[in-house]
Formats: C-alpha cells, structure tokens, sequence
C-alpha cells in the first residue's frame, strides 16, 4: 500500500510539471503582452525598461526556472493588475467567499444527489424514479445562470424571503449556494442511480438474498459499498470546481469571489495571476485524484492488493 | 416429510413484447434426503423454476403463480420479506452457475461466510469464524486458516466453487439448490465439485435438487429426474429408469445426442430445430415441432402428466398409445 502511495504521488508530481510548462507555454503564447495598450501607448524605451525589470525579456525557459523557483518558495510575485498586494495575498482574501460558495454547495448537493439517485435506484421505473431523472436532467441542462436567475425572480422579487445578490451575511449565501448545488446533486443523482443499478445487477446480489441476509443488510453494506467505488471517481474532482465553476454564479449574485480575476488577468496578460490560478487548479485536480486513487484501493481490493483483473 | 412441494407452478415475465411465460404448469416434489436432477436445455425454465421456488426473482417483472409452493413445509407464496429471508439460506441453499461473479468483490470469504452463519443463528463473529475456517476444511481448502483473508480475486474459479459450497452448507440447509454449478468448470475440476456434493450429500443426509444441461452430471449425482423442455416437465422417473429406457420422445433425443456412444469418428446426432420462443410457444406439446413420432393431435392437445408406469410419469400421448399395444 505504502510503495502504491508513493509511486502514485511520484507520477502525479510528473504531471504536475507536464502541466506548469504547458501553462507556461501557453500564457506567453498569447499574443500582444501586460503593456501594449492602445489607448496610451507607452514609448518603447520605458516598455523594454518594465519588461527588463520584471524579467521578461529573458529566454522562456529560464523565465520559467525563475518562476517556478518562485513557485517553491511560495512567492508567485505581484499581480500586475493590483501592484499594492502579492499574488498569494489576493488569492487569499478572493478565495474566501470562492471556498464558502463552492464547498457548501458541493456539501450539500452532493449528499441529496446520492439519496435521490439510490431513491431512484431502489424503486426502479416508479414515480420516484422518473422524479429523481427529471430533476437530475434539468439540474445538467438547464444552465447554471438560467437557474440563478430564476432562484433570484422566485425568491427574492416574487416572495421576498432572500436578497437577490451580495455577499455578506449568511443570509445572502442562501441563493448562490443553491444555485451552486444544482450541477453537484444533479450529476451525483444520474451517477449514484446508475451505480447502483449497475451493482444491483451483479450476480453477486442473487447470491446475497440466496444466503437470507436482509434486504437492508444487502444495501447498505454490500451494494453501497461496491457502488461508492465509481462515485468517489467525480467526487473529489467536484471540489475542484470551487475554483472555476463559480465564475458565472458569482458574476450572478455579486460574490467577491475568485471567479472575476480568471477572466480579467487573462485579458491583462497578468502572467503572475494566471499561471498562479492555473497551477493552483491543476494541483488540486492532481491531488484529487490522488486522493481519489488511495480511496479507490482503500476500498477496492483488487486495486489495494493488485492481482489479475476480471 | 415433503422438503420440496411444487404444484402447477406457473412463471411469466412482463417484457416489452409481452407476457413471456417462461415456466408453464410445472409440478414436483422432493422427499427429504433424496436427491433429484433437472435436465433440460437453455430456456427450459429449470433454473427460473428454482429462483422462483426461492422467490428470488424480481417481481415485477416475474409473476409467480401456483396451486402449492412451499419449501420445509411453509408456504413461500405466502411468506414474507422477513419470513422468506429466514427460509433462504437455511431451509435451503443455493449454489451458482458463475462462482467468479458469485461472491462479493470487495469482502474477503472468511467475512462473506460469516455473514451468512450471524444471519440465521445466534452466535458469536469469533465462533462462525472458527465454523467457517472448519467448512473451508470439509470442502476440501488447503490452510483455510489463510484463506478466510483472501478476497474472492484472489482464488481460482473450482476454489471458489468450494467456497460457495461451504457457505451453502454453513447453516446445514435441508436442501441444496445447485443451479449448473460446474458449467463455468474445467472439466477436472467438474468431477471433483460433483464428487463433493455427493459425499457431502451422503454424509448430511440434505435433500439436493442439481440442475444442469448435462446428463453426464445427472447420471453420477442424483436418484430421481425430472426432464424439462418449453417450460414444462415432459418426463420423471428414476435415474437408471430414464437412461436404460426413456419414455418420452424429447427423453430419448436427448440421450440419443450424448456423443461418444459409439466409437469412432461419426456425425454428432442432434435434436433438428430449435427450441421454442417462449413468447410465441408451440400450441399443443411444446416439443411436436421437433418430435419424429408427432400426430396431428400433437398440435392441438397439451399432454398432461401422467403415471405411464411405476414411479415414471410422462407428458406425451404417444407414450400411452404405446404403452396400450405393448
């Protein structure tokens, strides 16, 4: 188990690298740069004195040495778009209600997504089942804004129970969060139905009942447990998403989020905002999954002990 | 007493096409102790008989019908969720086609077996482990000690089959169910499983019901046989009885295609056609489309079982023409 950890953690850090260079490549493969405005062109002398200053007249790669070793040390520079702050002070500050939104809009999606989706499961082409479908097909179609803007109209103009946007107190968490869970419990609805269809199939379950446990028994240990296995694959990436899926439903409710800066630094050519965002979501989505990975063989013998497949 | 009583047991499916009604009308019964095989080909509605005798089949789709149904004396059409929970496993026991599909991947076998002992009886983790390492042993597991950790991956498909033998005995069940169980087999491995379930058979005294495709398999482990074809029985009897002088002429096609009889190099006999569609069966005896000896009658008539001779019953109304002029 020990040799599986570290081989797995050794071939996520190489993807990590794969990664930072590809980003690397990719932010500097945009054309034009930080100071090409068109309204007030700056005189070239003071552009090559700017770009000298902050390194970037330098070859790419060792631009890239440079920034990674930035990167270890924690120091992901200054944001050109907000000079007064670093990169990792703005991150830390816009992450807050980023976080809040996302992770309990995943928390408390996800857990009605996986009762919806076993529901669904265990009362097989009842009325339950052909709810929990429909909801969980709307919850995927129906964009996200179109539902924030509805939640908004239903909510806050029709009934007056919430305030329509901000950020703040508690209370105005209410809508984005449940705009947010829409995409969590939807997706966990269809995922957790088919898993568990899926495992209720398996010739095992005959036996099972064959043996008289109970049909509880048979549930919540046996069939639960084998269909955990393929869910936990879109569990943790999900959390990812508190950091890019938000975009729109912050943008919505006026969350002081994270989401704006992926736009805007983009458009800056902030290179020290986006490559740290960038890295930051693709560290998480390596963790994930190496999280992911270790719960897999946790859970599934024939990952922890290896062995032929079948 | 009577471990087994099947009477006009009707089984139908409702699928997109239809009602599909994969046992028509079938009748049987098991004496306690005594061991009865049930041959028949794919679609026979054999095995569909024995899920259905321990309402293992998912209803809807399937409805069970039938003027009697009990197994140890209770009444499964009548019994409960809890009731029938109690009755499986103990009364009886099944063992599998697939021993590679049978068993939970993700527990190991000592915790697979125990679970089954905790649910019908009244006994500690530590003493059904201690049980279940000793069934390991009956069945033949070398260091069953090492093998109650292992996960069912980690075993090949006849140990398995042992396994799922020692869990099938585990509460010593009045019956054992063996639905094909040495069809996914080597065929090494296929005697010995057989020769297990007759000693342990001989030895416990369970009434055992095996059936299979294969008369081979027929002809070496049980005293008594019911032959299936279309979803009815066609023919019961005892085993030597059926095999020295078949009465029904699906019996006979049968055993007549069992290849090697002869030696040498020859054709393969078949049974020409094929088996019917269970959603448009045959009107009549569902086997006249494909019997040498069939009579207009054949189509129109559906045979009823009857007593042709001493313990032998047959569903064909040639049999007793036959019987007549002898």
């Amino acid at each position: 188990m020990l040799q599986f950890i570290i081989r797995r953690t050794l071939s996520m850090l190489a993807t990590f690298f794969v990664v930072s260079v590809i980003i690397f490549l990719m932010m500097h493969a945009i054309p034009g740069g930080p100071f090409d405005g068109y309204e007030m062109p700056l005189p070239d002398n003071i552009k090559a004195k700017l770009m000298a200053q902050l390194g970037l007249d330098k070859p790419l790669w060792e631009q890239y040495v440079r920034y990674m070793w930035g990167v270890f040390h924690l120091d992901f520079g200054v944001p050109y778009q907000s000079p007064g702050e670093t990169v990792m002070g703005l991150i830390a500050h816009a992450w807050v209600p980023s976080l809040v939104l996302g992770g309990l809009g995943v928390l408390i999606g996800a857990p009605i997504g996986i009762l919806l989706g076993m529901a669904a499961a265990l009362n097989r082409n009842s009325w339950i089942d052909y709810l929990a479908s429909g909801i969980a097909t709307l919850g995927l179609t129906i964009p996200v804004f179109v539902i924030s803007t509805l939640l908004i109209l239903v909510f806050a103009v029709w009934l007056h129970w919430t305030p329509a946007s901000g950020w703040g107190e508690p209370r105005r968490w209410i809508l984005p969060i449940m705009a947010y869970a829409a995409v969590p419990l939807a997706t966990y609805a269809r995922y957790a139905r088919s898993a568990m269809l899926d495992t209720l199939n398996k010739p095992f379950v005959t036996v099972l009942r064959a043996k008289g446990l109970s049909e509880r028994r048979i549930i919540f240990q046996h069939v639960l447990r084998n269909s955990a296995i393929p869910m936990i694959t879109i569990f943790l990436p999900m959390f990812v998403g508190i950091a890019t899926g938000s975009i729109f439903v912050e943008a919505i409710f006026r969350v002081p989020g994270l989401g704006a800066y992926f736009v805007s630094s983009i458009q800056k050519r902030d290179y020290p905002l986006e490559m740290a965002l960038m890295l930051m979501i693709s560290a998480l989505f390596c963790i994930s999954y190496l999280i992911s990975d270790i719960l897999y063989a946790l859970l599934n013998p024939r990952i922890r002990l290896g062995g032929k497949a079948r | 007493m009577r471990l087994v009583e099947i009477d006009d047991l009707t089984v139908s499916f409702r699928q997109y096409e239809g009602v599909v009604q994969a046992v028509r009308g079938v009748s049987f019964d098991l004496e306690s102790g005594e061991s009865l095989g049930i041959v028949g080909e794919s679609g026979s509605g054999k095995s569909v008989t024995c899920s259905a005798l321990l309402r293992l089949l998912r209803e809807p789709p399937a409805t069970i019908a039938a003027k009697r149904l009990s197994l140890g004396g209770q009444d499964m059409l009548r019994a409960d969720k809890k009731a029938l929970a109690s009755i499986r496993g103990r009364v009886a026991a099944m063992v599998f086609q697939d021993p590679m599909t049978s068993l939970d991947p993700v527990f190991t076998i000592g915790h697979q077996i125990v679970e089954t002992i905790t649910a019908h009886r009244d006994v500690s983790k530590k003493d059904a482990m201690q049980r279940a390492i000793a069934l390991l042993k009956r069945v033949e597991i070398k260091n069953a000690e090492a093998v109650v950790r292992f996960y069912p991956h980690q075993l090949s498909g006849g140990m398995l089959q042992r396994v799922m033998i020692a869990m099938a005995l585990s509460c010593e069940p009045a019956v054992l169910i063996a639905d094909e169980p040495t069809t996914a087999l080597d065929v090494t491995i296929q005697a010995q499983i057989l020769q297990l379930i007759k000693d342990i058979q001989a030895e416990t005294g369970m009434g055992l019901v095996m059936i299979t495709h294969d008369l081979g398999v027929i002809a070496e482990t049980v005293d008594r046989v019911v032959v299936m074809y279309g979803g009815r029985v066609m023919e019961t009897g005892p085993v030597e009885a059926i095999f020295e002088a078949p009465l029904h002429p699906y019996t006979r096609a049968l055993l007549a295609s069992i290849p090697g009889q002869k030696p040498g190099k020859q054709r393969l006999t078949e049974i020409p056609g094929a088996s019917p569609n269970p959603a448009d069966p045959p009107p009549g005896c569902p086997f006249h489309p494909r019997c040498p000896m069939a009579i207009t009658a054949c189509s129109t008539t559906t045979p009823e079982l009857e007593t042709k001779a001493p313990g032998r019953t047959a569903a064909c109304i040639r049999v007793a023409a036959e019987l007549a002029a002898a």
